[in-house]
């Protein structure tokens, strides 16, 4: 899924482990976050509706992780594109197309190319913890809502990161639920904003069920990501992040 | 009057040798920018055609809000009949429709991201000089075949030749995934290396079929190598696409508003150097015409005193300034003239100028234009800074004062 949304959904499925953060440093919160999802395994099914002015579309998918570097997500409807899908280890990408049963490798010029039309990009689905190192991070708000503590950090890349962000910032919660996550440009414009709603306890775990990737200025335009079945600490089969699994669903 | 035109005509010719030098300098710099200003303008005729031809064409019709987004849902509905019913009004046949996606392909060892375009074959081929370029395999056969072109840039980079596939996958029209599988046919070698590198075609129902499409596609094309009558082409289009006002027609420099603004920052600097120039011919001709008037002060003293006006002293010099400017620049113009019907009959090569050639996609070969504006406006420019030159040295002359003229030597 979406990678930042996967960052974010793993992240974002979040869970708060129940270490209470002290003393954070904006680095430390965002790596906690993320350490969240390491050495954690998962299975969820979701729904992904891609909403535009004149047309929408929803997919349904299945979803297998496995900490931050292995994910693989299977498209279960429409019929159409059935048994497609996306593997990712590390920061490889494969796509597999039922229909022409092959797989191919999204080379990584394609990063910031639409992720199965939705407004989330290859980049945003594959990248995982890169923002820990890559950027400077600066906590520039904290506030207490309902009896939670919030955070909200400012990440800013390092001069030559291989990044295409000029800023984000991040709101988290001290139990590790993202909230909010804004991408700017170089030029600070807001581009999009990812939110997250819905926080369920599920297995221990505070996650967000629902996150929606949103174009600045485009009210109509928006893609939604909503679980609607998540286990963690599952055994998946060592053939689970596999190119033969990725072609040969069942 | 006629006694004037006879005195400045035999004044002009009572120093020969320094009219005729005067004359020279002028006629050189006339022929001078006769043949640069001929030459710049056939430069950006051969930039502007070379670009257009290859590719966008001269006009096209999009739907509203395609070209700052070309997304696959910003289309038109039955394209291709609207292509045939324009051919058959207007009686043109360089009007083709196209339909324009993104495809991730790859090779059995790569991928790459690129555009790519279902064309109508038959007509792309009056449309682009794509088709004209294939340097291995050959052009797509028909509106549904099987088959996919390629640049030789993305060739290499794919490690593919003819006869091999290519496999494809995108977004559809609906969302959906868009992927298939095609044999290469042909590779093309369009000499642009970005459109090398970006760009493959496949047969327009193809696409429709693999994209989702239904009928629709994205825009047709329009080409024709007079880029002059582009106006009066406009207008024809726009009428016959009237009934639907989600269409407009939209002109090369539109399409690709680099090329006109590499020539207007190229054509403004083009000026500044004319400029220096003209200033520099004025400046040597304005000592001429000033060390003839003063050199006469005696002459001038003497009219003055037999009752001749001031002013019509100084309208004689300024006679005299006329015509010599006239004759010089006839003689410099149709100088500069001849050069340029030469080098527009044979052509003229610089050394080197031939990767510059290939970047814009022009030929390596120059021809001037030769129009009324390109030949005249050079010269005219030149004469209005030469009559207002003289002006200086004439407006002198009215405050001679007869005595002290005859005096001074």
């Amino acid at each position: 899924m979406p990678q930042r949304a996967m960052l974010i959904l793993l992240i974002l499925l979040s869970l708060s482990l129940s270490a209470p953060v002290q003393a954070e440093s904006a680095k430390q919160l965002i790596r906690q976050a993320i350490d969240n999802y390491r050495g954690i395994t998962s299975y969820s099914e979701a729904t992904m509706t891609i909403h535009r002015p004149d047309w929408e579309r929803v997919m349904s998918m299945q979803a297998w992780t496995e900490g931050l570097d292995k994910s693989l997500v299977r498209i279960t409807a429409p019929k159409k594109d059935k048994n497609g899908g996306t593997l990712l280890i590390a920061d490889k990408m494969w796509s597999y197309a039922p229909k022409i049963n092959r797989v191919i490798k999204i080379p990584a010029s394609m990063s910031n190319q639409s992720w199965m039309g939705s407004d989330f990009s290859n980049n945003d689905i594959a990248r995982a913890d890169d923002i820990i190192d890559n950027y400077t991070h600066r906590i520039i708000d904290s506030r207490l809502q309902d009896r939670v503590k919030i955070f909200t950090i400012e990440s800013v890349p390092h001069e030559n990161a291989p990044v295409v962000w000029g800023k984000e910032i991040v709101t988290v919660t001290e139990d590790h639920v993202f909230l909010r996550h804004e991408f700017y440009d170089q030029d600070n414009i807001l581009i999009k904003t990812l939110t997250a709603d819905e926080i369920k306890l599920i297995d221990g775990k505070r996650i967000s069920l629902r996150q929606r990737m949103q174009k600045n200025g485009r009210d109509n335009e928006w893609t939604e990501f909503y679980t609607t079945l998540i286990k963690f600490n599952i055994k998946h089969d060592k053939n689970t992040f596999t190119l033969a699994n990725l072609r040969n669903p069942g | 009057m006629n006694t004037t035109l006879n005195f400045a005509w035999r004044n002009i010719w009572r120093h020969p040798r320094r009219t005729i030098l005067t004359m020279l300098a002028i006629a050189f710099g006339a022929a001078l920018l006769v043949f640069s200003i001929g030459l710049q303008l056939g430069q950006y005729d051969l930039m502007i055609k070379g670009s257009i031809s290859i590719y966008q064409g001269l006009l096209q019709v999009q739907k509203k809000g395609y070209l700052d987004e070309p997304k696959i849902r910003n289309d038109i509905k039955d394209i291709q009949n609207l292509a045939r019913t324009i051919r058959d009004k207007t009686g043109i046949k360089s009007i083709t429709a196209r339909a324009n996606g993104f495809a991730l392909v790859s090779s059995e060892q790569r991928s790459y991201g690129t555009l790519i375009t279902g064309v109508e074959p038959e007509y792309e081929k009056l449309v682009s000089s794509i088709p004209g370029t294939i340097k291995e395999g050959r052009y797509l056969l028909s509106d549904d075949s099987h088959e996919v072109i390629i640049g030789k840039s993305l060739a290499n980079n794919l490690r593919i030749k003819t006869g091999d596939e290519l496999t494809l996958m995108g977004s559809g029209r609906d969302g959906s995934i868009a992927a298939t599988i095609l044999p290469v046919s042909g590779i093309y070698d369009s000499g642009s290396k970005e459109l090398d590198r970006n760009l493959i075609q496949i047969p327009i129902k193809t696409f429709q079929e693999v994209f989702s499409m239904g009928n629709a596609g994205h825009a047709l094309i329009f080409y024709h190598d007079e880029i002059k009558k582009e106006h009066f082409f406009r207008q024809q289009l726009q009428q016959l696409i009237a009934d639907n006002n989600q269409l407009l027609t939209l002109s090369w420099d539109q399409l690709q508003p680099g090329i006109k603004q590499a020539i207007e920052l190229d054509y403004s600097s083009g000026w500044f150097m004319y400029l220096v120039l003209v200033a520099i011919i004025t400046l040597s001709i304005l000592n001429t015409f000033l060390m003839s008037v003063l050199e006469r002060s005696r002459e001038f003293g003497i009219m003055l005193a037999l009752g001749y006006k001031p002013f019509n002293i100084a309208k004689l010099v300024m006679l005299e300034a006329l015509i010599l400017t006239f004759f010089a620049l006839t003689l410099g113009t149709l100088a500069g003239l001849a050069i340029n019907v030469y080098f527009a009959v044979y052509g003229l090569t610089f050394e080197g100028m031939e990767e510059i050639a290939q970047m814009y996609n022009m030929s390596a070969t120059l021809h001037p234009q030769i129009t009324f504006e390109s030949i005249l406006i050079g010269p005219l420019v030149i004469f209005i800074f030469t009559i207002l030159s003289a002006l200086y040295p004439a407006m002198k002359i009215r405050h001679l004062q007869p005595v002290e003229a005859m005096r001074k030597i």
